[in-house]
């Protein structure tokens, strides 16, 4: 879609009055009235083409003042392209002459915006005249309230709708999460064996030697020291520690001189 | 006679007292004695003693399915600074339109009206069920069961009618649209205007309006 407003021909079709203040509609429909409004035509043949550049130019002048260009304006630019270039489109040799014209489901869909537009005018003026009648305050509201808070609206208590249900419900499950936080997880901690690589290394360096059992019984916990037994497991097998049995039965890690390159021992599955 | 005067003052009574619209069947019951016929004739008569006469701060409103005792439109101003209350909100365009589409359509679903406006409403449908103009009336049994809106009694009162027949009839409104009749959003012009009665659609009415806001400008 072309929405280019450097293209002077085309500028020169809005009418003139709109350069200077840009009116604001309701929404594409309410445009595209006011376009068959100011170009003079009936709604039940509008010519598309005209309309159609006149309604690109409003979108590229709302882009121009940086505003933001609903999706529904380029949706209806959309149809009216389509429309355009179907009434282009040569009709095929025979063609029924009463054929639906391209036009119809959007003459069909303005007529009816333009009756609900006009509904909602006398629904304003009824409004208007009818917001200066007072009637007795129900005895439920109070208006005592409002001489203190100036320009409060009035408190009502009426009769409690669906919506209201909804509504109170809504905001009491927004009140719940807001007033209790969710409560601490425990995540189950997890021990990977990598971690006990550094740990058993680390502490078998000091030239002591390790027992196996103490230092298991030193962990936190089960699932620790099963990480651990196999850390000590792995670390043999990659001849970094050796495991000596003493004559009283417990048994010594040692570390070896072996020294393992850090990314051998990053390789090892944790 | 006076057993119709009585009646009479009855109901002005009840009228005064009265916050909600009071229906012609609960007067009837009232009077277990009187013909129907008998009771609406002194309901005429009370609202015969209030019409016309602008001299008066109150008037008769029926709408709503009865009959309230409300104040006349052009004391507004007084009763606004008296009272400290900011004048009832102005419905937007945009919840106007909707409005007029629910009304007349009813049931209608956010969709539908979103087809017929060509615009996303469902912003402007919030503010309409705060302002207790719609309802929700269930949902369509369609994909997404979307739900059903509905005017309101809200909507009939602040309209100034007793049932939805009462809206004026579409084929009226496209009278008006060939006439070109400037049926505008003149606003604020109005509220003082000296409109007596309140049946406002009729037509006469309508046709008068445009000239009362060119004297405003």
């Amino acid at each position: 879609m072309n929405l280019d407003s450097s293209d002077a021909t085309r500028s020169s079709k809005l009418p003139a009055s709109w350069r200077v203040t840009l009116p604001e509609f309701e929404g594409p429909l309410d445009l595209l009235l006011e376009l068959v409004k100011v170009n003079e035509v009936a709604i039940t043949d509008i010519p598309v083409a005209l309309v159609c550049d006149q309604f690109h130019e409003y979108l590229s002048l709302m882009e121009e003042l940086d505003l933001d260009i609903a999706g529904e304006y380029i949706y209806e630019a959309a149809l009216l392209i389509q429309i355009k270039s179907r009434l282009l489109l040569p009709r095929p040799v025979g063609a029924q002459e009463d054929e639906e014209d391209p036009r119809e489901e959007l003459m069909r869909r303005l007529l009816e915006y333009e009756q609900m537009k006009a509904a909602a005018a006398t629904l304003a003026e009824t409004d208007s005249v009818r917001s200066g009648m007072w009637a007795r305050p129900s005895s439920r509201r109070d208006f005592t309230e409002i001489g203190e808070e100036g320009e409060a609206e009035a408190i009502e208590l009426e009769e409690v709708s669906l919506y209201d249900v909804l509504l109170a419900f809504r905001t009491s499950l927004d009140r719940y999460t807001r007033e209790h936080p969710s409560p601490l997880h425990y995540a189950g901690e997890s021990f990977p064996v990598r971690a006990q690589f550094e740990r058993l290394l680390g502490s078998a360096q000091q030239g002591r030697p390790l027992d196996l059992v103490d230092d298991l019984l030193a962990l936190s916990c089960r699932a620790e020291a099963v990480a651990a037994f196999l850390a000590i497991l792995e670390l043999s097998r990659l001849q970094l520690l050796r495991l000596h049995k003493t004559d009283g039965g417990s048994i010594l890690l040692y570390r070896t001189t072996n020294t393992l390159a850090q990314e051998d021992l990053e390789a090892i599955q944790g | 006679m006076t057993a119709n005067n009585e009646m009479e003052g009855a109901i002005e009574a009840i009228l005064f007292v009265a916050t909600e619209p009071v229906a012609q069947e609960k007067l009837c019951g009232l009077f277990p004695g009187e013909e129907k016929a008998e009771v609406l004739e002194a309901l005429e008569g009370v609202l015969a003693r209030y019409r016309g006469d602008s001299a008066r701060g109150v008037m008769v409103d029926m709408a709503g399915g009865g009959a309230r005792l409300v104040t006349r439109p052009q004391f507004h101003g007084y009763l606004r600074n008296y009272f400290q209350v900011s004048s009832r909100t102005k419905l937007s365009m945009a919840s106007l339109e909707t409005l007029a589409i629910i009304a007349y359509r009813q049931p209608v679903t956010a969709p539908e009206i979103q087809e017929l406006r060509g615009v996303n409403s469902s912003g402007v449908l919030k503010t309409l069920l705060e302002h207790r103009l719609i309802r929700i009336a269930g949902r369509k049994e369609v994909v997404g069961k979307p739900f059903l809106y509905c005017t309101s009694k809200g909507f009939l009162l602040r309209f100034g009618l007793n049932r939805l027949k009462d809206l004026p009839p579409l084929e009226e409104i496209d009278e008006l649209l060939a006439g070109q009749l400037e049926v505008g959003t003149s606003g604020e012009a109005d509220r003082d205007g000296t409109s007596g009665t309140l049946l406002l659609w009729q037509k006469q009415e309508d046709e008068q309006e445009p000239s009362a806001s060119e004297e405003e400008e």
